[in-house]
């Protein structure tokens, strides 16, 4: 018997072997899958217990960051939002039943400590206990992303303003907005009516429309037409263009008309200031499906804009395909109306790439993350996301963008102080029938001889009194005016 | 009471594995109190001394009535134990009060195992009481107005304000049973008279009651639908024919017959189907049934290597952590780590169990140690296997480490028996002096007294 029971106890340790290898498998082996796993709260619940760095802005402003809980709290730790409402949907929330967002969801292992570096560094200070959390610097400044607050007041709508020559972001905002704050409490019932609530609003507030949403761009896509069509020398500055009333397009007998149907023509300068439509309409006919649509690609529409926040938009133009068989409407995206939407930091982008010599920069809102001892852990490089037009064609149409300025539909954003701006005015109707809508653009950037910042203001859809082509920029205009001049009388922060 | 060299030397090695065994617990014990609450627990000290003197009073016991008996196995079940309170009251405060009775209660016990029972071989008589109280405490459960169902297995009892599981006394009652008829007929059962094709089969009539006494347990299992201990009692049953009769076909058979029954169970029972379902994948069935596993898995995902550390995980989180699931909080806050010693601690008791199954030099003995081994072996993987998805999920106790007075109160019984089988052999192997034990002493004493009465 004595050799049966010796190989029970080999048959029991084998056992025993498969059962220390499953450990393995799941302690080891899958434990990044199990711990990554939406449905497992573990790892939220000890980072709730855990100090987490702060979110600043570039002039040291706290915009995000956690403090000690009293006793009794569910969690260590609260996380705290001071600028309100001002930052919401750039920071984003951090809350324990309903995850993350922007950069509280991209930053969270820095913000934790959890990047392989800052874990590298920690070991020195393994058994003393160092806090070893990181800290996420912005390049965007609070006092400027006030200012713009204060212009866009109540209205729906969205500013973008940016550094041409790096794509870093100096403001970026949105109305309707949230203060996360209000969802980042420790009570979940509360956290979920709050967000419950934020959700069914009409404007999407928790959406950070600047960079996630998008909107007719109206006349202001006539940059981008106008660019293509120098690109692929279909016009040149002294072409002119005959006053006239109505163009038919082929395909159609349906004429399109100019902004509300009056005679517009004159030379390429002429029509980019008053912004007429036809054109614009004509030049994108005369460019074809093909070279069209093969512009807007280069400007990078169609892709989802290389912002360093999660889930951004793509603009959209629109397919070789969806054209061949319906002119009018690559004849009416030419001027930005029919199935043409841009993202408001697109047109930020398309103004800073004009502004830039034709090179269009990655957009960022980061500017550096740090190690609890200030150690920078990285610093982002100014990088380039498209080259859509040539340098001699952004010299064109800064001279155009000027025109509108000085002699056209841009006139409310002349600077104080005699500072030369360069801009276009969109106004995009969105229906045909019933109460007038329609967004309200202005993209431009100043001083035009040498551009530092470049900036576009939208106003979404709200119901206009007197509909004409200087909506845009009577409405969009001096908000842009205000933010620009503040940027030129405050060159660098002064403080929050 | 003189004591020889290897006894002393035994219970030496015994004293100074507890002391550590209780180190070990009360290092653990404050180490979840300041990882919970940030405080060294107030009732620390009477704690320890609660839990070594416990422990202690079971070494005296052993000292005092099995002196020759194997050092190690009282120890490593003192470590499991300690660690499983050590969870149980990170877990709970009120279990742990009622663990700490139970403890009590089984300490005691195990004295009384030792008492009552002075040498193994005396067991062996009782064979077919062992069977009749080994199938009244299968059928208890199922007496209408006691017997009651708890998480799906009708596997309680309810006598006035006491609650136990039958099933767990019901194994060892079995094991007696199974090693005292397989040693008495082992020979003629292996002899193998009944040729069915390759296969040499004993007469049915010996196989009859051994037969007759494994499926009643395992009918009344699968009524009360506790498939845990169905294969548990498969495995003893299926073991002991093996290692009695030496031949490797009762493994095959065995296998054969597990099969088709796994395969018929898996076609009749619409819980054995959701059993293996959540086997193979638990995670379509995250917020159902499969829930407790997943959860499980999260768990030793978040413990890793090293664990969080006492009382600062979240095993809360797994449903019956403190009973079935007690290897995955004790994987959650231990660690792989944490989790290999328990292994390893199960694997030295099968280890130590085995030994003194080899050591001895009666039939009885030594199917009795193997049987009772297989039983504390086969139950912690079954439950282990389950938590950590290796076999499909059966709920059973985790022997010495989980929650509940019926699993405790019988593993120190079974571990009581193991010990006197160990001291029995060390008896007659001479390492320790053949005293007479007291019912012995009793015995001759009334023999004088009735042979003066006849020869005056």
């Amino acid at each position: 018997m004595n050799k049966q029971i010796r190989r029970l106890a080999v048959a029991l340790l084998a056992c025993y072997l498969v059962l220390f290898v499953q450990l393995n498998v799941l302690a080891v082996g899958r434990q990044q899958e199990l711990n990554a796993d939406p449905r497992n709260n573990r790892q939220t619940e000890r980072d709730f217990n855990r100090p987490r760095g702060a979110i600043v802005a570039a002039d040291g402003t706290v915009l995000a960051r956690s403090v000690p809980t009293t006793r009794g709290d569910q969690f260590k730790y609260q996380r705290e939002y001071p600028t309100g409402d001002l930052f919401g949907n750039v920071t984003g929330y951090y809350t324990f039943s309903f995850g993350s967002t922007q950069l509280e969801l991209t930053q969270n292992d820095v913000l934790m400590g959890d990047t392989d570096e800052q874990k590298l560094r920690a070991i020195g200070g393994l058994f003393s206990g160092t806090d070893t959390t990181g800290s996420v610097v912005l390049s965007m400044r609070p006092d400027v992303q006030q200012v713009a607050a204060d212009a866009l007041g109540s209205r729906e709508g969205s500013v973008v303003v940016m550094n041409p020559h790096t794509g870093a972001v100096i403001a970026m905002i949105s109305n309707p907005r949230y203060n996360p704050a209000d969802v980042a409490v420790h009570n979940s019932k509360r956290a979920e009516e709050v967000l419950m609530f934020l959700n069914a609003l009409p404007g999407k507030p928790l959406l950070a429309n600047a960079y996630q949403e998008r909107y007719m761009p109206g006349s202001s896509f006539k940059v981008i037409t106008t660019s293509i069509a120098f690109e692929n020398g279909v016009t040149a500055l002294d072409r002119q263009f005959p006053p006239s009333k109505e163009y038919v397009p082929p395909q159609t007998t349906d004429p399109i008309q100019n902004f509300g149907g009056t005679v517009c023509g004159g030379s390429m300068v002429e029509v980019f200031y008053r912004s007429c439509n036809i054109p614009f309409a004509q030049l994108a006919i005369e460019l074809g499906p093909e070279k069209m649509v093969e512009g807007t690609k280069k400007w990078g529409i169609g892709e989802k804009v290389p912002i360093d926040l999660p889930a951004p938009a793509a603009s959209s133009f629109g397919e070789v395909a969806d054209f061949t068989d319906q002119l009018p409407l690559l004849a009416i995206g030419g001027f930005g109306q029919g199935s043409t939407t841009m993202v408001p930091l697109h047109m930020a982008l398309v103004a800073s790439a004009i502004a830039n010599g034709g090179v269009m920069m990655k957009p960022h809102v980061v500017d550096a993350t740090l190690a609890h001892d200030g150690g920078v852990l990285s610093r982002t490089t100014p990088s380039v996301w498209k080259t859509p037009i040539a340098a001699t064609t952004a010299e064109t149409l800064t001279t155009l963008m000027i025109g509108v300025v000085n002699q056209g539909t841009g006139k409310p954003m002349q600077l104080d102080g005699g500072i030369q701006a360069a801009a276009k005015t969109g106004t995009a109707q969105l229906n045909t029938t019933g109460p007038e809508r329609s967004n309200a653009w202005i993209i431009g950037f100043a001083p035009a001889t040498d551009p530092q910042y470049a900036i576009a203001v939208v106003l979404k859809g709200g119901p206009n009194d007197e509909i004409s082509a200087g909506t845009g920029g009577k409405l969009a205009g001096p908000i842009a005016k205000t933010v620009l001049d503040y940027l030129f009388a405050h060159p660098s922060a002064t403080g929050g | 009471m003189s004591s020889s060299p290897i006894a002393a030397a035994r219970r030496r090695t015994e004293l100074g594995l507890i002391v550590m065994a209780a180190t070990i617990t009360g290092a653990a014990y404050t180490l979840a109190s300041l990882g919970k609450n940030a405080v060294i627990p107030p009732i620390l000290v009477p704690f320890l001394i609660i839990v070594l003197g416990l422990l202690v009073v079971a070494h005296v016991a052993n000292r005092v009535l099995a002196k020759g008996a194997d050092g190690t196995i009282l120890p490593l079940a003192a470590m499991l134990h300690g660690i499983g309170y050590v969870i149980i009251a990170r877990l709970s405060e009120r279990s742990a009060g009622l663990q700490t009775t139970w403890t009590f209660v089984a300490i005691l016990a195990y004295v009384a195992t030792l008492v009552i029972i002075q040498r193994a071989g005396d067991l062996a008589r009782y064979q077919w009481s062992f069977l009749a109280v080994g199938a009244a405490l299968l059928l208890l459960p199922l007496v209408p107005g006691i017997g009651n169902s708890k998480g799906g297995a009708r596997i309680w009892v309810s006598l006035g304000p006491i609650n136990f599981q039958p099933g767990e006394f019901a194994k060892i009652a079995l094991a007696l049973f199974f090693a005292g008829y397989l040693a008495d007929h082992r020979e003629l059962i292996a002899s193998g008279a009944w040729r069915v094709g390759p296969f040499h089969l004993p007469e049915p009539r010996q196989l009859l009651p051994i037969a007759l006494a494994w499926g009643f347990a395992v009918v009344v299992m699968v009524a009360e639908q506790d498939l845990g201990s169905s294969l548990l009692f498969f495995t003893l049953f299926v073991v002991m024919m093996w290692v009695s009769t030496e031949r490797a076909s009762y493994l095959v058979i065995g296998l054969v017959l597990f099969s088709g029954a796994a395969f018929a169970a898996w076609k009749l029972f619409d819980h054995v189907k959701t059993r293996v379902a959540i086997w193979r994948n638990p995670w379509p069935q995250y917020s159902g049934k499969g829930y407790q596993v997943v959860q499980a898995m999260f768990a030793f995902a978040n413990g890793g290597t090293g664990g969080t550390g006492l009382g600062l995980g979240s095993p809360n989180k797994i449903p019956v952590a403190k009973t079935d699931f007690i290897f995955a909080a004790i994987g959650e806050e231990l660690g792989l780590l944490g989790t290999t010693a328990i292994l390893i601690g199960f694997l030295l008791m099968i280890g130590g169990g085995l030994r003194i199954a080899i050591r001895a030099d009666r039939p009885f003995d030594k199917l009795l140690a193997t049987g009772l081994t297989t039983i504390v072996g086969m139950q912690a993987f079954i439950i282990i296997g389950g938590v950590t998805r290796v076999v499909p999920l059966t709920g059973i106790a985790l022997p010495f480490v989980s929650y509940g007075g019926s699993s405790l109160l019988a593993n120190y019984v079974l571990l009581a028996l193991l010990i006197r089988v160990s001291d029995s052999t060390a008896r007659r192997l001479g390492e320790t002096p053949n005293e007479l034990t007291t019912q012995e002493r009793l015995k001759a004493y009334r023999q004088r007294r009735a042979a003066a009465k006849v020869l005056p």
